[in-house]
């Protein structure tokens, strides 16, 4: 996209005022998509960022310009920009010898775009699919979309790597019920792949599984509220490691002191049957990264062994002050933005149990078959998530479904409290994004079937 | 580049769409200088300077509608990223409702949206300004030992909107906001909190020294917290957590949700569902406010809309496509792609916070939430919570680790008392209300 001639000299100008390190983060991204209402393709979206950000590190300090103006005038410019946050250090460097690097692809990364024609049949047959489930259903809105991402980042110490990150989705949202009771259900999938994937993973299944879901939600009954037992199910259930422990574990916040799991590597943190891994080399996955926004390779880490604190996750700015390396966590979402360390894709590998035993053993519970979303508050560690679909457990027993209800934690505690894990382990279908400092990056999430023996519930349900 | 050059760039893609065939266009450009500065601790953490520009065009071909968004704004970039775009409304169902506006703003009302005083700033002062808060926040309690930053931004934009109907017009505006996060440690236990003020001038924004105690005492009050047990009691919302639940409501009064099934209010046009305390706005016309700009995303003139008057639901909040949809009037609420607020709030009462909880004999004062709602059809609320015991009209004991959870039918029609303590920090506020009773989760 720019020139290495040009990119080692922006490089030096980052650096004129002093600083230890710079990068330049160049990026292109192309998106298509097309959205259905009323069982009709109601629009197309097209969408294009191209763009230069430039940092300088020195210390603690990051500054940080962008250009949407890809001319060296400008570059210059934005690196003057960027230069600010260093004062009075060394007198400037030589330009960097710039070498490109390879590095592994657990994507492919040189498709062709896709054909837009097919969108609007993936986006039909999702609709036929669903008001064909049930004639409770009363309105499907669905989105189809692919972009592709081309980065190219260089820095100081004279690397250049490059790498194409694809995404496909495609996103059905069924409303089922009456004049008196509404319901919804959402279900997406897709990844880094191409549209391809729909061959073997139909709209048809997404739809009707959405469907489900909407009318499971409609006979719903309130849930309750209190403290009771949890079955976690299997797959989406993981997003409550991703706010339970994930954030937490994100350098920075730990760098500062401001996590709740701060200085506490080795340290026993969660049930010895806990085990957390963050990924960011499964092939195609949502979080899965080539490289990441710093040009560090994605790695598998061991976040939490068998209920101890491993390590964090790591970007550049944060491994240098901490006396670590980069884990190849450092992410953002465009050019508009530093980079901060994020998960990739996060999970629990299965345990000894079995589901039948995990349900069996409950007396009185609420089954979290899926979530729809969850949120943290990194100092204390409380943290919530929504459950999306979810059922009573009754005397071992699954029985009637409970309406969305939140539910509310302390990390440490909850993953304490983890007293079965069963043999089920998966990821979750594809479609979490996570956000963070204002920032939306694609992740995965994945987990076994698990019991907590004691959570809040916050439903609307008080039984005295 | 001017106003005057960000309308001849947003004229150029218009005539690049209608070259292409396209029956008619509308073309936006946002350009804005954006300015962030982190301290923490003695230190400059982050400092970002720069300016952003993007392009965004609604094309309409036979009945047929396509976007794009786009930040390559060369004219070689621009025709070919346009002449895609046409091209993908090939791919979209004909609607004879699509299609540009009926009319668009003729006045210039004088909003008051732009301070010279933000754009002259110094980055120097500015940087100043945010190491200051920072050591005022430490300096609050002696608990306070750590920050997650504090904060001084802003942003000098330029809003340029022309289409081939032959509007073309442009307004400059400002934006400045502080904000701090402090970290305070007892007995092993990390609390953290936020607050913050933002406004168009620089004169609007509350002091860095009431900013710095906000945020310290909303850090520290809560240390000592217990788990409530599980009941059912009024909840007293504080006002920058009501302005969440105002977020949620703008969702379900938003067309292109009803348009859609996904609102628990789709249908109940001219009902009573709240209280008579429910009277809630959208304005775009308020002075030098946030949520204000003389026309909206497709060129119409912005106005007051009463969403609920006295509990009763007088009207959605439109764009042309979702008006003309539900066959309702617009309200100048296009965001460009969609329907989005101007100023949206619930009206203030006389009372005051201190009031609300005088007059509560038992009950629950709301600090804080987490969670979000993914989903506008049901009408469930449930966010995790942390506030004050109330105990015979006054705060007996903090709590945290609860939900708060009911419908909000009967949240709406359960609000029996409005504070007099609105403030105009975003788009969508709230004044603290009170609801009758809601069911707190706890052990």
């Amino acid at each position: 996209m720019i020139d290495e001639s040009t990119l080692a000299r922006v490089i030096a100008r980052a650096l004129r005022r002093g600083g230890e390190f710079a990068d330049v983060f160049c990026e292109r991204r192309t998106s298509q998509s097309l959205r259905l209402q009323d069982g009709n393709v109601h629009e197309a979206a097209c969408g294009l960022v191209l763009g230069v950000g430039i940092r300088v590190i020195s210390g603690e300090s990051a500054g940080y310009a962008y250009s949407d103006d890809l001319s060296l005038e400008a570059l210059l410019q934005a690196a003057d920009a960027a230069s600010h946050i260093a004062r009075g250090g060394n007198n400037g460097i030589a330009e960097p010898t710039l070498r490109h690097e390879a590095v592994a692809s657990w994507y492919d990364g040189l498709r062709d775009p896709a054909d837009s024609a097919r969108y609007a049949d993936l986006l039909a047959r999702a609709d036929v699919a669903a008001r064909a489930y049930d004639p409770r259903v009363v309105a499907v809105n669905a989105h189809v979309g692919d972009e592709l991402q081309e980065v190219w980042i260089a820095n100081s110490e004279g690397r250049v790597v490059h790498d194409r990150r694809p995404m496909v989705t495609l996103g059905v949202q069924v409303v089922a019920g009456d004049a008196q009771e509404r319901s919804s259900g959402y279900v997406g999938d897709g990844g880094r792949t191409s549209l391809a994937y729909f061959d073997d993973h139909s709209p048809e299944a997404l739809a009707r599984e959405a469907a489900r879901i909407a009318i499971v939600n409609v006979s719903a009954v309130a849930a309750p509220a209190g403290e009771m037992a949890m079955v976690v199910g299997a797959g989406g259930g993981g997003v409550l490691l991703h706010e339970a422990v994930g954030h937490g574990l994100e350098s920075d916040f730990n760098r500062r002191g401001t996590s709740l799991y701060s200085g506490r590597v080795g340290e026993r943190v969660a049930s010895e049957l806990v085990t957390i891994y963050d990924d960011g080399n499964l092939p195609e996955e949502r979080g899965t990264i080539n490289v990441d926004d710093e040009g560090v390779p994605g790695q598998h880490k061991v976040l939490v062994e068998k209920g101890v604190l491993r390590g964090y996750m790591q970007d550049l700015l944060n491994a240098r002050l901490m006396d670590a390396h980069s884990t190849g966590s450092g992410r953002r979402q465009s050019i508009r933005y530093l980079p901060q360390p994020r998960m990739c894709n996060t999970y629990m590998p299965g345990g000894e149990s079995s589901v039948e035993e995990i349900l069996a053993s409950t007396e009185r519970g609420i089954y979290a078959k899926s979530f729809a979303g969850g949120q943290v508050e990194i100092s204390k560690g409380d943290f919530v998530f929504m459950i999306g679909e979810g059922y009573l457990i009754e005397r071992g027993k699954v029985t009637a479904p409970v309406k969305n209800a939140t539910i509310v934690g302390n990390g440490p505690d909850a993953m304490t409290k983890v007293t079965a894990v069963a043999g089920d382990s998966r990821l979750a279908r594809r479609h979490y994004t996570c956000g963070k400092g204002g920032q939306y990056v694609p992740v995965g999430v994945g987990m076994p079937t698990v019991k907590i023996s004691s959570i809040t519930v916050g439903g609307t349900r008080h039984d005295g | 580049m001017d106003e005057t050059g960000a309308l001849e760039l947003a004229a150029q893609a218009v005539g690049y769409a209608t070259a292409c065939g396209a029956d008619a266009a509308e073309a936006s450009v946002t350009i804005a200088r954006r300015f962030h500065a982190e301290a923490r601790d003695n230190v400059v953490a982050k400092l970002e300077q720069a300016t952003a520009k993007s392009l965004h065009v609604r094309v309409f071909s036979g009945g047929r509608r396509a976007s794009l968004t786009t930040t390559d704004l060369t004219a070689d970039g621009l025709r070919a990223a346009v002449a895609r775009t046409v091209a993908s409304a090939a791919h979209v169902a004909r609607d004879p409702l699509g299609g540009l506006p009926d009319e668009f703003a003729s006045d210039s009302p004088a909003l008051h949206l732009f301070d010279a005083s933000v754009e002259a700033r110094d980055a120097g002062e500015k940087i100043e300004e945010a190491l200051a808060l920072e050591r005022m926040t430490r300096a609050y309690d002696p608990r306070i030992v750590n920050s997650s930053g504090s904060h001084y931004n802003d942003a000098t934009s330029i809003t340029a909107l022309a289409n081939s109907a032959g509007f073309a017009a442009a307004y400059s505006s400002t934006r400045a906001g502080r904000s701090t996060s402090p970290v305070a440690t007892e007995a092993d236990v990390k609390r953290t909190a936020s607050y913050g003020t933002a406004g168009r001038h620089l004169g609007d924004l509350e002091s860095a020294h009431h900013v710095a105690e906000m945020a310290g005492r909303r850090t520290v009050e809560l240390f000592g917290a217990r788990k409530p047990t599980t009941m059912r009691v009024p909840v007293i919302f504080e006002r920058d957590v009501a302005a969440g639940i105002l977020e949620d409501l703008l969702a379900a009064v938003s067309a292109a949700n009803v348009a859609v099934g996904n609102s628990w209010l789709a249908g109940r046009l001219g009902e009573r569902i709240g209280s008579a305390h429910c009277n809630v706005v959208d304005d775009g016309r308020l002075d030098g406010k946030l949520g204000s700009a003389p026309f909206d995303g497709e060129g119409v003139a912005t106005r007051r809309t009463s969403v609920f008057e006295a509990g009763r639901l007088h009207a959605f909040l439109a764009d042309t496509y979702y008006a003309r949809k539900l066959g309702v009037a617009g309200t100048g609420n296009s965001n460009g792609n969609g329907v989005g607020a101007n100023s949206f709030y619930l009206e203030p009462g006389k009372a005051t916070l201190q009031d609300l909880i005088a007059s509560t004999p038992c009950g629950v004062l709301v600090l804080d939430t987490i969670g979000f709602a993914h989903e506008y059809a049901s009408g469930t609320y449930s966010r995790g919570a942390r506030g004050f015991f109330i105990r015979d009209g006054e705060l007996a004991y903090p709590i945290d680790e609860f939900t708060v959870a009911g419908m909000y039918p009967e949240m709406l029609a359960g609000i029996d008392g409005v504070a007099g303590d609105l403030r105009f920090d975003g788009a969508v506020v709230s004044p603290s209300f009170r609801v009758a009773e809601m069911t707190i989760s706890g052990s």
